[in-house]
């Protein structure tokens, strides 16, 4: 039942996806060309690629015709093509998605651990002087936008003190290889890993600090401390694995923003992630390439989603006869 | 094997425990009673040495277990006596059980901790205590929340016994149960834990009455009344341990539920039950009685526990030469009712004429232990009586009003004015209508249920202790008698009125009585608790009441 | 239980930071034409370092920082409250409207909203905002209208627990209307939620504004600390970025914490769990 609501409400996100990218441009004033392309593109464009294009995606058609065409040449793989970048939308997004995991990945996993590490101990000492100086220090935290984190770190670390370099994710045309590369990659890693981790931590902080509290005031708490167990296990196996319910919920909602919260630390540090991309193609005005772009995150957050549902139903036991 | 000493817990500034003096000797089942706030889950909890993990709190006296005190010793040391020596079992609420780990693992959690076992022998050790407290093998890997009431109940109590500890907490063991799980769990406790030295912590008195063999009651942070089970539940002396008893319904005593006056309320200095006790004197409000060793028992009241208000000794009676009281012999508490239960012409009024001085009698009585003489003006404001026939006893010239405030005139309290408004007040304690056209009224306006109103309120407006009510209901409807007996009922519970009821229908005194004393031919045969004598009466005519006695059928 | 907002989130110490600084906000945005010149004039002094006549100096086109900056918050704050309002109002008036009505047409509601909240919104309303680039007003509907979901649910639950419980029962066999209970109880017992929904949609509301000018495609003639950013970061290589680009940012986190301190506040509040007193 519950499993059966959770696949219509991702069906409908979906198809609120599609239909809006489908019909963005369409919706716009000009023919759906003008408005896919823009008006500085079809001045370049020949007469015989206009044509092309019109027939690829079927742009003489009628709308219905269209949107089943659009579904179809979806399911090829087909997501548009870039005149800019003179390539299949699909390709070019695949060959930036592996630096914006690598960046999402990595400091989704920093912050929920550093997150959940620091709201344990955190809440278990409650009210004292070190919960004070964690709780206020993660909330000034919580005020700094992405953008802003990542700026500070690049004018700090990368400007002034020099210690990293200012953008990419390696160093161009260097001819290196091995340990070498992966040494280079590393270095123009960490301070956009960071930021983000910066940004991200404080919400899975808090979450955790607030479960925590209101777990130990359970009794099976209680319990535990009568066992004679040690301060430690009380802490992890008993206060902490119940208040990591709502933080892996949380993690996995997350992924969404996480991804747009990449997006901006990508813009900054030139990161050539797929928020980098979606930056560029905007200042291009390649619609093509932001189209797709937003379906592959949008089918990547759904998936994230479906998976941490999927993973709750181990961590809680109570959930399981809920299906 | 645990002896607690002067143990005092707060939190803040709020006062939990002060001073409480408790032991548990090996192999005892020790309850502790008492209400919710009273601080039994806090006792519980200062032996394990939990408590101190709320930071306001703190804790002082001494708790001594196998000679050592636990209060000096450090979190590690008392870690390792925590399970191993002293485990608890916890009252199943909230998740008493952590949601999110087997049953299994849970029991096995503290035997792989402390007593350094394999997996697999803990395993096994576990799973044999799971099933010696009857919890079925599928239950055995099941989450918390899979199982009933009754079997995670069992589980933590199996939990409990995990490290063979030596003394056994129970905190509201079986509270969470419905009450034919209640029984079962009572049973396996009881099986179980033979052996253990146990501390039943509960409200439920039929928890203590089924497993310990000692049992104190807690009010207000202290002990109040300490015995041997079967003497407290069957005589308590304290006011408190008596209320409780009054107030707990089940199938053993038959009068009427009652409660307490006002209720539970922090106590800067004094007793800390004297703001809802009807028998306080000056010292209770200004020193703290210590428990004391009275007789069989452990009691802490300045006066001694629940009052021998009146004592009548040898009294007898004779008209001519006809001996209507035999050297009657009989004792009222504060605070309680005795039914007087005999067929007519036993002497029963014939003896509270006596005891109100309207007869001249042979004997002794005693009024809060002094002997009583002449009776005085002292002795009536005390002692009141309404007598069989109301009609009667009211003149009929004079009104409502007259009518009650007559005792006020006599004895010339207070001004005109302060007597009128003693008895408009009065009148509405005994739920009459307090207005100039009722106080206008005259007896002849009244209904019979007015009328015993109106007699009871003209008893009581000298706030006297002891009502003896001869036959107060014989003259009215079985609807009508309900309410004034209830009237009575409700009096006694808000003033500590006593009352020696005096009837000829058992069933009526069934009701009414905490004691019950049957009267032949001017003798008593018989004398004793409620309860008692009538599912165990000793002499024949007793018997007899009792088999005539009307039923439905 | 009643509790007494106002009087515990004087007391509480982030409450307390929030309520001065956003007063400070206010102020400063209500005096704003007061001390500063007009933030779109150009002069032909530029890269000026800070001084009496230009407290932060002047950008690449003479313009003077400091009374951008200013008028950067009226900017933020007009989203702020905006957004805090319209998707506040959105999620009240779905959440309730579904709770209170049920049937199909919560069904749909709660449909709607579940689906909504697994949308990547931020890259939505990048994508919606490249196409249309809009104004200032244009973008608090758009940010709002991907943005009510969260409050519109916790509204809905609360309005379910609340149709429930025993003093609307209470009400209702006293014989009030309908009408009579949602604005005798049912309103001013959401009040509270409708205030936390109203700080963090506002929060989100200001991040996203200075996220969307930082890169650059919102109304190019509003003023605000996003794009103040966003051009400053063009001369890293200079030390102006102290005074243009470290002041809007700052500013910027600053009035996120404002939201950040009293919502979190706020909400320690309402939950009694979380709060000390009862320890």
């Amino acid at each position: 039942m519950n499993l059966k609501r959770k696949i219509t409400n991702y069906g409908i996100a979906f198809l609120i996806i599609l239909s809006l990218n489908f019909l963005l441009p369409r919706l716009m004033p000009g023919t759906p060309l003008t408005a896919i392309y823009g008006e500085e593109v079809l001045v370049q464009m020949t007469p015989e690629f206009k044509a092309s294009l019109i027939k690829r995606f079927a742009l003489d058609e009628p709308l219905y015709k269209q949107f089943i065409f659009y579904i179809f040449s979806l399911f090829r793989g087909d997501l548009g093509y870039s005149y800019y970048q003179s390539g299949s939308v699909f390709q070019i997004i695949l060959a930036h998605l592996p630096w914006t995991f690598l960046l999402v990945g990595f400091s989704l996993i920093l912050s929920t651990i550093g997150g959940i590490i620091l709201g344990i101990e955190s809440g278990w000492r409650r009210g004292k002087i070190t919960d004070k100086a964690i709780l206020t220090g993660m909330m000034t935290l919580s005020g700094f936008p992405s953008f802003f984190m990542g700026i500070m770190l690049l004018l700090f670390f990368a400007v002034n003190l020099g210690l990293f370099p200012l953008q990419g994710a390696r160093t161009p045309y260097a001819d290196i290889y091995g340990i070498w590369l992966v040494l280079d990659v590393v270095k123009h890693f960490i301070l956009p890993l960071a930021a983000l981790v910066l940004v991200e931590v404080s919400g899975c902080y808090l979450l955790t600090r607030n479960t925590m509290i209101m777990t130990l005031r359970k009794s099976f708490i209680l319990t535990a401390k009568a066992k004679g167990l040690p301060d430690k296990k009380v802490r992890y196996r008993h206060a902490g694995r119940n208040s990591l319910l709502p933080v892996v919920t949380r993690t996995g909602i997350k992924l969404g923003t996480a991804v747009t919260g990449a997006l901006f630390i990508e813009i900054i540090f030139s990161y050539p992630g797929v928020g980098n991309l979606i930056y560029s193609s905007l200042l291009m005005r390649d619609y093509p390439v932001l189209q797709g772009t937003l379906l592959m995150v949008a089918i990547f957050v759904l998936a994230a989603n479906f998976f941490v549902d999927l993973i709750y139903k181990k961590l809680d036991p109570r959930v399981q006869n809920a299906y | 094997m645990l002896k607690i000493k002067d143990l005092r817990v707060s939190y803040g500034k709020l006062k939990v425990l002060k001073g409480v003096n408790l032991e548990i000797k090996e192999g005892e089942c020790l309850g502790v009673i008492g209400e919710s706030g009273t601080g039994k889950t806090t006792l519980a909890l200062s032996i394990m040495r939990l408590v101190d993990e709320d930071s306001s709190a703190s804790l002082e006296g001494e708790i001594f277990f196998q000679e050592k005190n636990l209060m000096e010793m450090d979190e590690e040391m008392i870690r390792k006596i925590r399970w191993n020596s002293i485990s608890i079992v916890f009252q199943n609420k909230e998740d008493a059980l952590n949601p999110v780990h087997t049953i299994l693992d849970q029991v096995k959690e503290p035997i792989m901790e402390n007593g350094g076992e394999s997996k697999k022998e803990a395993t096994e050790k576990a799973i044999h205590l799971l099933s010696q407290v009857g919890l079925a093998s599928r239950c055995i890997k099941a989450y918390p929340h899979q199982l009933s009431e009754g079997e995670k109940q069992r589980s933590l109590l199996a939990m409990a016994l995990a490290n063979d500890p030596e003394v056994l907490i129970l905190d509201e063991p079986v509270s969470s149960l419905d009450t034919t799980s209640k029984a079962d769990m009572i049973t396996k406790i009881k099986r179980l834990s033979r052996g253990y030295s146990v501390l039943v912590v509960t409200h439920d008195i039929s928890t203590v009455a089924k497993l310990t063999d000692r049992v104190a009651v807690l009010y207000g942070g202290r002990i109040v009344e300490l015995a041997s089970t079967p003497l407290l539940l069957s005589n308590p002396r304290h006011p408190y341990t008596r209320g409780l008893l009054r107030s707990y319904p089940n199938m053993t005593t038959t009068k009427d539920l009652q409660g307490m006056k006002g209720r539970m309320q922090p106590v800067e200095k004094g007793c800390p039950f004297y703001p809802r006790c009807t028998q306080v004197v000056d010292v209770c409000k200004r020193k703290n009685p210590e428990l004391q060793k009275i007789g069989e028992r452990f009691l802490a009241c300045h006066r001694g526990g629940i009052l021998p208000f009146l004592k009548v000794k040898n009294l007898t009676k004779y008209f001519d030469s006809f001996r209507a009281v035999d050297s009657v012999c009989l004792t009222l508490y504060e605070g309680e009712t005795l039914g007087l239960v005999g067929e007519s012409g036993a002497g029963k009024t014939t003896l509270a004429k006596s005891i109100m001085g309207l007869f001249h009698s042979e004997g002794e009585i005693y009024l809060e232990g002094e002997k009583v003489g002449e009776r005085d003006k002292k002795f009536y404001k005390t002692v009141q009586m309404i007598f069989q026939n109301p009609r009667e006893s009211l003149s009929h010239r004079l009104n409502v009003l007259e009518a009650v405030r007559e005792p006020l005139d006599i004895y010339k309290i207070g001004s005109f004015r302060q007597r009128s408004q003693k008895v408009e007040q009065t009148l509405t304690e005994v739920e009459l209508p307090s207005d100039e056209e009722f106080l206008d009224r005259y007896p002849h306006h009244l209904s019979g249920g007015e009328i015993q109103r109106v007699v009871i309120a003209r008893a009581l407006v000298l706030d006297p202790k002891l009502l003896i009510a001869d036959e107060p209901t014989s003259f009215l409807d079985a609807s009508i008698q309900a309410k004034i007996v209830r009237l009575l009922l409700n009096l006694q519970e808000k003033r500590g009125l006593g009352l020696l009821f005096i009837t000829h229908d058992i069933a009526l005194a069934r009701k009414v009585s905490d004691r019950l004393v049957v009267m032949l031919k001017g003798k008593i045969v018989e004398e004793g608790p409620t309860p008692q004598i009538l599912s165990s009466p000793s002499h024949p005519y007793t018997r007899n009441l009792l088999r005539v006695a009307p039923t439905l059928t | 239980m009643h509790i007494k907002y106002w009087e515990e989130l004087k007391k509480d110490t982030f409450g307390k930071i929030g309520l001065v600084l956003f007063l400070f906000f206010i102020v400063i945005v209500l005096i704003a034409p007061f001390i500063t010149r007009d933030p779109q004039v150009q002069t032909a002094l530029v890269f000026e370092a800070p001084s009496l006549e230009h407290l932060l100096g002047t950008n690449d086109v003479g313009q003077d920082i400091w009374s951008r900056l200013v008028w950067g918050a009226r900017t933020s704050l007009l989203v702020a409250i905006g957004v805090g309002m319209l998707s506040t109002f959105l999620g009240a008036l779905i959440g309730a409207s579904a709770a209170l009505i049920g049937g199909w047409y919560e069904e749909i509601a709660m449909r709607i909203i579940d689906a909504f909240l697994v949308i990547p919104t931020v890259i939505l309303l990048i994508l919606v905002a490249a196409f249309i680039r809009p104004s200032i007003w244009l973008l608090i509907v758009l940010i709002s209208f991907l943005r009510w979901q969260g409050g519109a649910r916790i509204i809905r639950s609360q309005t379910l627990s609340l149709k429930e419980s025993v003093h609307i029962s209470a009400a209702k066999s006293f014989g009030a209307s309908r009408f009579y209970i949602l604005f005798r109880h049912i309103i001013p017992d959401l009040a509270p939620i409708l205030v936390v929904s109203f700080i963090y949609s506002a929060r989100m509301a200001v991040f996203m504004e200075a996220g969307l000018a930082f890169i650059g495609i919102t109304d190019p003639s509003v003023v605000s600390w996003g794009k103040m950013m966003h051009h400053a970061l063009n001369f890293y290589y200079l030390d102006i970025w102290k005074w243009w680009l470290l002041p809007a940012g700052m500013a910027l986190s600053a009035l996120i914490l404002v939201f950040a301190f009293l919502g979190y506040s706020l909400e320690k509040i309402m939950d009694p769990r979380l709060r000390k007193s009862n320890a």
